[in-house]
């Protein structure tokens, strides 16, 4: 690949400003399972490449606070799938990071370098979603919170503006936990890029949220408020009929080499189907297990 | 281009090397430190021959930049048998005749070795899994996950609380 | 361990290397002063060269070379074993996605890369021919220019040939139910999970090359001829390739590295991306229509088969598994009345060239699965339907080649009994069976060396390519079991043509038969020496001497060969030699130039499950049963029924090359060409060999190593057509694939 130079910043507010100055040319390096690649085949070619895994203030741990679970920026995607908080409280997450890649990437792949990659194909995305992720940042102009529904644009693009750095991911905790599952489509039962990939989460108040990427430019997050989905007795037809009223915005590419769009969106319902299945039937079991 | 001094210690012997930035751990085992055992195929990431262990976790080493490997560990193939000793998953993957054109092989035992790290008595699935980052076009992948079992159940450790399975 | 003899699977000779980090692959090859070498190829399927400059890459600091067409010999040099056709670097216009229009070579690899970015190539694209239907048309581009094919009326199509075989009348044949389908196979790649790698470095007054070459006799002769050096001066290294599977059959880029190593004064390496090697090798796609007609109670009266197989830009030997895979369409059954044209169709796209099945997999894809069809319209067991048409040992079920040779319906049994045909079905599965054959070698020569060390060790020259199929291992026991010494102090040695002698190739299974009874040949000859030693010594006729493995035996007295030995070479020491050789001569008036030395025959049975809804196919058993005569070592030979059926279910499943409109490849590389991992395999996979030493090989061995991949997508296809009733005639069976059928059967009056 290209030369470039390599910055190991030592401190965020360093990190910050490297990037800050650096603007389309630096370009922030966390796991490297998307950066490198890119870097290889040209479609970026950095100046400079920023380091951001010896920043003292980020760190690798899944801290528990009272109301939220906070994820360290440099969480990698082995450590969710593993930890027994994320795995009982946020099973949607857990599972997903599970199928970001075979066990190598998943070593290196970080939660942070995920979504900020902002494929729209991103497995962890649509977990975050359901479960109302907060993305922390600090960046030039200081420290904000994105709601995750308010940080993708498109693929490839977020809210994030130049200079700035993801710091954590928080999870909100509930009084009790929804049952919720990641499910997606692959090309083969090996370690795949999703055609569809898709969560779903059911409150023990009725409320559905169902998030799904892969079918247009970024993830999509869409909730039932009418309780037909979390009803255990509604016939499936109804549930049919109020993904596909969910579903409606969905518009998977014509271009994509790994599905069509038919076969994309039918895909969408038959997962979007059993998902809120799984989940009801989770929701359930929680609510048993109390 | 600017040069980069960085410490690792490789296969138990510390090295302090200059690397060029955008030179991946790979490249600079192979070319650099003259380790050939780790081996080049599709650079992407997908098809694990390049499988090192970078502080006891396996990685794809086309994916790292050597920078990136600075004060850490890194294990290679070369490193798995002590001296002319073969490690009992090389002696299984000799035994089970997993390794046919062998390309995918140092690969496949860095795998098979941080899996078995983790988990010492694996299912058949964990060792499916744990090997799927590792690609291989000559075996059915039947020996190959036969080795593993058969170097999970010769574990001299296997005596204590082998997980009812 | 156990046994160690022919027949044991001793550990693999070369194992110990592989599972250390050890093993030499091309591209572990150091050689000092090393050029690095890149490709620049433009990105369209078919362009004209305008214009080429390379004058920002030789500004580069370390750049040593960059080269184009301009700069080799003219007219531009050509090589290719069918067809002279390819050139060095392409001339004026390139036809493949990934043809290389100019190199570079440089000190270093960032260089060469760097250099290769920098040549500026003016260049016009032009529409490009890359499927049957377009090749075909009559007012489609001509890949080949016609002045290559003089007096040849297809000179002025893309079909560069057309291969007619056959017997009895077709036309005329009654049969009182027909089945006629039209199967599609897809481009594939090979994807050895080592790349490509060539060297060439000056030698005194010749040429070294190095590379992961299969046949390096060939590769000898191509390099002598193209740079005018004596044979003798042509000295090929052969490092045990990384896989192969036809894919390192002939040259690629060794005459354009050799060019350029003369030229540099300096050796030059190159190594492919994968990427590359998607561009430079693959299997033939296929559209084959069959016509079968049978009568009410299963007998085949009539096969009718017309098969287009598009192959690449250049013919490499592409056209030749296009006349001997569809040669062999008729399958293992008798059947009064056969006719076959296939078709080689030129086109812009990676040039096809040998890969494991050898054009069978294609027509045996059709075939069986137009036999899988008509079991169905005939309401009769498709295990029944094979059986009854099955050829048995010794009948002539191709006139005028050998004879079926092997008892083929116990092969069939015995994958029918396995994956328990015939009992009941469980509910949402379906079974599925195919069978079929691949001819084996039709020409070979093979010598060897064998060389009885004084102190009873043996060492033997042998040029078989081993790329895993452990072709080393099987001639280590083959020579210890002859010479009687253990396996381990036998030394086999290989890959380097200035000291093995001369090996036709590495391909059609044909290594354990051929070089097999060549090294069989060189120590019989030891052994006849040994019985002239013993005579001497024991002043006995050599008529009442028999060297038997490790013995000597003269009537009652048996010495073992290490005491005759070293009492017979006496005080000046020395060895005894033998030279190996085994031929089978060409049949000029035989329509593939020679019978077949064997039949490799394989029967495949699955049971799969389908996700209706999803489309997905799980197989929950695989079973396969090769007849293959005697296994020499049975543990590589499971290993390698495995893996050709794995490889098998690949191409079934999730493999081809997806182009864009324009014919490039948009699929290049790991990413989004899917090969299967450990967690796509069967949920059971079984493999049984059936040994009835009725090979023409050592010991009764016939070889083996491809059968195992013939079968394997029309036995699914079939468990599917069970499992859904849905029939499937393009592969690959992706879920989309199988999704959409099962809809379209669902909604027939879309």
């Amino acid at each position: 690949m290209r030369a470039f130079a390599y910055e190991r910043p030592a401190t965020l507010a360093d990190a910050v400003t490297v990037l800050g100055d650096g603007g389309p040319d630096a370009r922030p390096l966390a796991g490297g399972t998307d950066l490198i690649i890119r870097l290889r085949d040209g479609s970026i070619q950095p100046r400079v490449v920023v380091d951001l895994k010896w920043i003292a203030e980020l760190d690798r741990e899944i801290r528990d606070g009272d109301d939220r679970l906070t994820i360290g920026a440099r969480t990698v995607m082995t450590d969710l799938a593993a930890d027994r908080r994320i795995r009982r409280e946020f099973p949607a997450l857990a599972e997903a990071a599970a199928v970001v890649g075979a066990v190598q990437i998943r070593n290196r792949a970080t939660l942070a370098g995920n979504i900020c990659n902002a494929s729209p194909a991103a497995d962890t995305a649509p977990a975050l979603l359901v479960y109302d992720a907060t993305v922390l940042v600090a960046g030039p102009g200081g420290s904000r919170q994105i709601p995750i529904d308010a940080f993708f644009v498109r693929s490839g693009v977020t809210t994030l503006v130049r200079g700035e750095v993801v710091t954590a991911i928080e999870l909100p905790r509930a009084a009790s936990s929804p049952g919720a599952v990641h499910l997606r489509r692959t090309r083969r039962r090996g370690h795949d890029l999703a055609s569809v990939t898709l969560a779903c989460a059911v409150q023990a108040d009725g409320t559905t949220r169902l998030a799904y990427g892969s079918l247009g430019p970024r993830p999509v997050l869409v909730t039932d408020v009418t309780g037909v989905l979390a009803d255990p007795a509604a016939p499936e037809r109804a549930k049919v009929e109020r993904l596909d009223t969910l579903f409606v915005a969905a518009s998977p590419s014509a271009r994509s080499m790994r599905a069509s769009p038919d076969y994309r969106l039918a895909m969408l319902h038959v997962l979007g189907l059993r998902a809120v299945g799984i989940a009801l039937g989770r929701l359930a079991d929680g609510a048993n297990a109390r | 281009m600017t040069i980069q001094p960085i410490e690792v210690t490789v296969n138990g012997r510390a090295r302090r090397i200059d690397v060029a930035p955008h030179h991946t751990l790979l490249e600079v085992l192979r070319d650099d430190l003259g380790l050939t055992g780790t081996k080049e195929c599709c650079l992407v990431g997908e098809c694990g021959a390049c499988t090192v262990l970078v502080d006891g976790v396996s990685v794809d080493s086309c994916l790292m930049l050597a920078v990136e490997a600075d004060g850490a560990t890194v294990g290679t193939v070369e490193g798995i048998a002590t001296g002319d000793r073969l490690h009992r998953l090389q002696q299984a993957f000799l035994d089970t005749g997993a390794a046919q054109c062998g390309f995918c092989i140092p690969g496949q035992l860095i795998s098979a070795q941080a899996l078995l790290a983790l988990t010492p008595h694996p299912t058949r699935a964990e060792i499916e899994e744990g090997l799927a980052g590792n690609l291989c076009r000559c075996a059915g992948y039947e020996q190959i996950i036969e080795a593993v079992q058969a170097a999970a159940a010769a574990d001299p450790a296997a005596s204590q609380g082998a997980a009812e399975r | 361990m156990t046994d160690q003899g022919v027949g044991g699977s001793p550990t693999r000779v070369g194992g110990r290397d592989r599972v250390t980090g050890h093993q030499t692959y091309v591209a572990d090859v150091r050689l000092e002063d090393a050029l690095h070498a890149k490709l620049v190829s433009i990105d369209c399927a078919r362009a004209r060269i305008v214009a080429i400059d390379v004058s920002a890459a030789l500004a580069v600091p370390g750049v040593r070379l960059a080269i184009t067409a301009n700069d080799l010999p003219q007219p531009m040099p050509r090589f290719g074993p069918q067809f002279i056709d390819r050139p060095v670097l392409a001339v004026d216009e390139t036809h493949y996605h990934g043809e290389p229009v100019a190199a570079v070579a440089a000190d270093t690899h960032d260089a060469a890369e760097e250099a290769a970015r920098l040549v500026r190539i003016e260049y016009e694209e032009l529409p490009a021919v890359f499927t049957i239907a377009a090749a075909l048309d009559p007012d489609a581009p001509l890949v080949q220019d016609p002045s290559f094919r003089p007096g040849d009326p297809l000179a002025r199509t893309n079909v560069l040939r057309e291969h007619r075989y056959g017997w009895g009348d077709v036309e005329g044949a009654t049969a009182d139910v027909v089945v006629e389908g039209t199967y599609t196979f897809p481009m594939v790649t090979q994807f050895a999970i080592e790349p490509h790698g060539f060297i060439a470095a000056p030698d005194g007054d010749g040429i070294a090359i190095w590379s992961s070459i299969q046949h390096p006799s060939w590769l000898q002769r191509v390099i002598a001829g193209l740079l005018h050096l004596p044979l003798s001066k042509v000295r090929v290294f052969a490092p045990d390739p990384g896989g192969g599977f036809g894919g390192k059959q002939h040259a690629k880029y060794e005459p354009l590295v050799a060019f350029m190593a003369l030229r540099a004064g300096r050796p030059v390496r190159l190594v492919l991306t994968l990427e590359e090697t998607f561009q430079a090798v693959r299997r033939g796609a296929s559209e084959i229509r069959v016509r079968s007609g049978f009568r009410f109670d299963g007998s085949l009266v009539f096969r009718d088969v017309e098969a287009n197989y598009l192959i690449g830009a250049y013919a490499d030997i592409a056209d030749r598994t296009v006349g001997k895979g569809s040669y062999t369409s008729s399958g293992p059954y008798l059947i009064p009345a056969v006719r076959i044209v296939a078709r080689s169709v030129l086109s812009h796209t990676t040039p096809s060239t040998a890969f494991r099945g050898f054009g069978n997999p294609q027509q045996i894809w059709a075939v069986e699965s137009n036999m899988d069809e008509a079991a169905g319209v005939l309401r009769i067991d498709p295990l029944a339907l094979r059986l009854r048409n099955l050829a048995d040992r010794g009948d002539a079920f191709i006139p005028g080649d050998t004879a079926a040779d092997g008892d083929w319906a116990k092969t069939v049994e015995r994958a029918a009994e396995m994956i328990g045909w015939g009992s009941p079905p469980v509910a949402g599965r379906g079974r599925g069976i195919a069978l079929g054959l691949k001819s084996g070698p039709t020409t070979g020569l093979s010598y060897s060396t064998v060389r009885l060390l004084a102190d009873g060790s043996v060492v033997v020259h042998a040029g078989t390519s081993d790329m895993g199929q452990g072709a080393r291992t099987i001639f280590a026991q083959i020579a210890a079991r002859e010479l009687g010494c253990p396996l381990e102090w036998v030394t086999v040695v290989m890959g380097d043509t200035a000291v093995v002698p001369y090996d036709q190739q590495t391909s059609a299974s044909r290594s354990s038969v051929l070089m097999g009874n060549s090294i069989l040949n060189g120590c019989r000859e030891v052994q006849a020496k040994l019985r002239s030693m013993a005579a001497r010594l024991e002043s006995v006729d050599e008529d009442a001497i028999t060297v038997d493995r490790g013995e000597v035996r003269i009537g009652e007295r048996v010495l073992p060969i290490r005491d005759v030995l070293i009492r017979g070479l006496g005080r000046l020491g020395g060895e005894v030699i033998g030279i190996g050789e085994m031929r089978k001569e060409a049949e000029p008036d035989h329509p593939l130039g020679g019978t077949a030395a064997f039949y490799e025959f394989n029967c495949t049975a699955v049971e799969v499950e389908v996700d209706r809804a999803t489309g997905d196919i799980v197989v929950v058993r695989h079973v396969t049963v090769s007849d293959v005569g005697k296994a020499l070592n049975p543990m590589q030979v499971r290993g390698q029924d495995e893996g050709a059926a794995v490889m098998g279910l690949g191409h079934t499943l999730m493999e081809h090359y997806i182009h864009d409109e324009t014919g490039r490849i948009r699929n290049l590389g790991a990413i989004d060409y899917r090969i299967p991992t450990s967690m796509d395999l069967p949920l059971r996979m079984e493999s049984d060999i059936i040994e009835n030493e009725d090979g023409p090989g050592p010991y009764g061995s016939k070889g083996m190593s491809e059968g195992a991949l013939l079968c394997v997508a029309p036995a699914v296809a079939a468990a599917v057509r069970d499992a859904t009733g849905v029939v499937i005639r393009d592969l690959p069976l992706t879920p989309e694939r199988v999704w959409r059928a099962l809809r379209d059967a669902a909604a027939p009056t879309r």
